[in-house]
């Protein structure tokens, strides 16, 4: 563990006359693993938002115990590394899988430098960790779902970052892939000491390092603690409103209606 | 028609109609590459129809139409830029209802100024023989700047064009490289309202990369065939124009289509991805 690297107090977004984000505090500390689950509109993409800097609030956001805002310094956003759903691209799209990977050290390396041979080499590693080195020339637009999101992955590793920001990362992706990727996923924090929070709502996927779950219901934190007693039967029924029940096989997580 | 091609080519406004063409089509194209990766086209023809209307109004107020329509694209450009990042508002929407204002004002200003002013309507389709030296200077400083704008932040502009978003999130200051590419439109349809104008120069803005789309999954060298294309469409345009006779900037216009056409015909990347479709369906 270590000292706190993230800390949110009242903090609170509104868009029109909606409240997305209702006086969230949250406390995160380095290396841990905290998954933020909810039904949705639970408030769970615009928390991450927050964190990434992708949207303005009330309230205090401190990273690394500097207070920022939405509006932040370029040293502030090369520690906070994002993951986004796996986002449609053209497939006539101009950029190969390696290009991708390499946008990720594009910010660090600062103004009139390119990649060289050693930052190639880095981003070739980290494809060939996510096992997609073979595809490196091929452009992006054509791999499969899952393959885009091994990039993305890298992509978000190479930036270096601190704090590693997960949005629904297996979303849309087949059951095998989704397994493959979540395996990808815990290695990567075993291997980087990353501090990760990982947006899902999928409960019979959630990756093994992580012990921390935040739920979420309506904007506001509703629970905040041990990951198995968050997706205990009760725990799901009360945020889901509807009677639900967790059940163990083979030490799989699986969740059913009550 | 090759001695007449040489006999015209020999003229001082041929000549500068030719270093024009090759100008408007490197500094639309380029800007075309940005408007195609990023799927605003409605950008372009926003800020083409301010500079219009700004050109107008200039013309009205007797002010020089370069300067008052790149005012009035950089007053565009300051409130298309923070609507569009606005997640309240669909971006096409805003594009929408700018691009039918700046439409409606710039007629209103031509009502007036027709009138007075007959020189008024090659804003709307360009005047390429009548273009003066310091046209042809202004046209020159702006594509180099661009130019060079394109060239020492190309990594940073891939990473916007790949996604706005995650370039923010890595550090890239993707607000200013937006910024920057919304006033360089300012400035290069500006420009270029002596050239092609407020009206027709919207094909340029859009073709050009659209062709380079056909060809190639590297940026760079979209960048090169985009430029060629352009260059190649606005000096047959003015070839064309001047051997039969016909009006400059719509036969420019017709060959930027006539380019498009003929990369789409042979574009390897849409065989390519037809010969994927094929292998993915079973054959009965």
């Amino acid at each position: 563990m270590g000292g706190a690297v993230m800390e949110l107090e009242g903090v609170t977004v509104r868009k029109t006359k909606n409240l997305l984000l209702d006086g969230i505090s949250l406390s995160v500390s380095r290396n841990e693993f905290v998954g933020l689950i909810g039904p949705n509109g639970a408030g769970k993409t615009t928390l991450l938002n927050v964190i990434a800097g992708f949207e303005p609030f009330l309230g205090t956001l401190r990273l690394f115990g500097q207070r920022v805002t939405e509006n932040r310094s370029r040293a502030s956003r090369l520690r906070v590394g994002y993951v986004p759903q796996s986002f449609p691209i053209d497939p006539a799209f101009p950029i190969l899988a390696l290009e991708a990977v390499l946008a990720g050290l594009v910010g660090r390396l600062g103004l009139f430098r390119s990649p060289g041979r050693k930052e190639k080499e880095k981003a070739m590693s980290l494809m060939e960790m996510m096992r997609v080195d073979r595809l490196a020339n091929r452009p992006l637009g054509q791999l499969s779902g899952g393959e885009r999101q091994k990039v993305s992955l890298a992509r978000a590793i190479l930036q270096q970052p601190d704090i590693l920001l997960m949005d629904e990362p297996t979303a849309g992706l087949d059951i095998a892939v989704q397994k493959e990727v979540l395996n990808l996923i815990d290695d990567i924090h075993r291997r980087e000491s990353l501090t990760i929070l990982f947006v899902t709502h999928d409960f019979t996927m959630i990756p093994s390092t992580m012990r921390r779950a935040v739920l979420l219901d309506r904007g506001a934190k509703v629970f905040d603690g041990d990951v198995e007693i968050a997706l205990s039967g009760e725990s799901l029924s009360r945020l889901f409103r509807y009677p639900l029940k967790t059940f163990y096989h083979e030490g799989r997580r699986f969740v059913s209606y009550g | 028609m090759v001695e007449q091609l040489v006999e015209a080519l020999a003229c001082q406004p041929i000549q500068r109609a030719v270093v024009a063409c090759v100008l408007c089509g490197a500094g639309c194209s380029m800007l075309s590459v940005f408007v195609v990766l990023m799927k605003m086209p409605l950008i372009g023809v926003s800020m083409s129809h301010a500079a219009f209307a700004g050109a107008v109004l200039g013309m009205l107020l007797n002010v020089n139409p370069f300067v008052s329509g790149f005012v009035v694209c950089l007053l565009a450009a300051g409130i298309l830029g923070p609507l569009s990042d606005r997640s309240d508002i669909a971006p096409e929407n805003v594009l929408g209802i700018m691009f039918s204002f700046l439409m409606g004002l710039a007629f209103l200003g031509m009502g007036i100024l027709t009138r007075t002013k007959a020189g008024a309507l090659n804003l709307m389709w360009g005047s390429l023989l009548s273009l003066s030296g310091s046209d042809i200077r202004i046209l020159a400083v702006i594509t180099t700047l661009l130019a060079l704008f394109v060239a020492l932040f190309f990594k940073e502009i891939r990473t916007v064009l790949f996604s706005r978003r995650l370039a923010a999130s890595s550090g890239v200051p993707e607000k200013t490289i937006y910024y920057a590419l919304l006033l360089l439109t300012g400035a290069v349809v500006s420009a270029n309202l002596a050239t092609v104008g407020g009206l027709l120069i919207f094909a340029l803005l859009v073709q050009p990369g659209a062709t380079a789309l056909q060809l190639t999954y590297n940026l760079k060298h979209f960048f090169l065939i985009a430029a060629a294309a352009g260059i190649g469409a606005c000096v047959s345009g003015l070839l064309l124009s001047y051997l039969f006779d016909i009006p400059s900037g719509a036969s420019v216009v017709l060959m930027t289509t006539v380019t498009f056409a003929a990369a789409y015909a042979a574009s390897p990347k849409r065989r390519a991805s037809k010969n994927r479709i094929k292998e993915t369906i079973p054959c009965k």
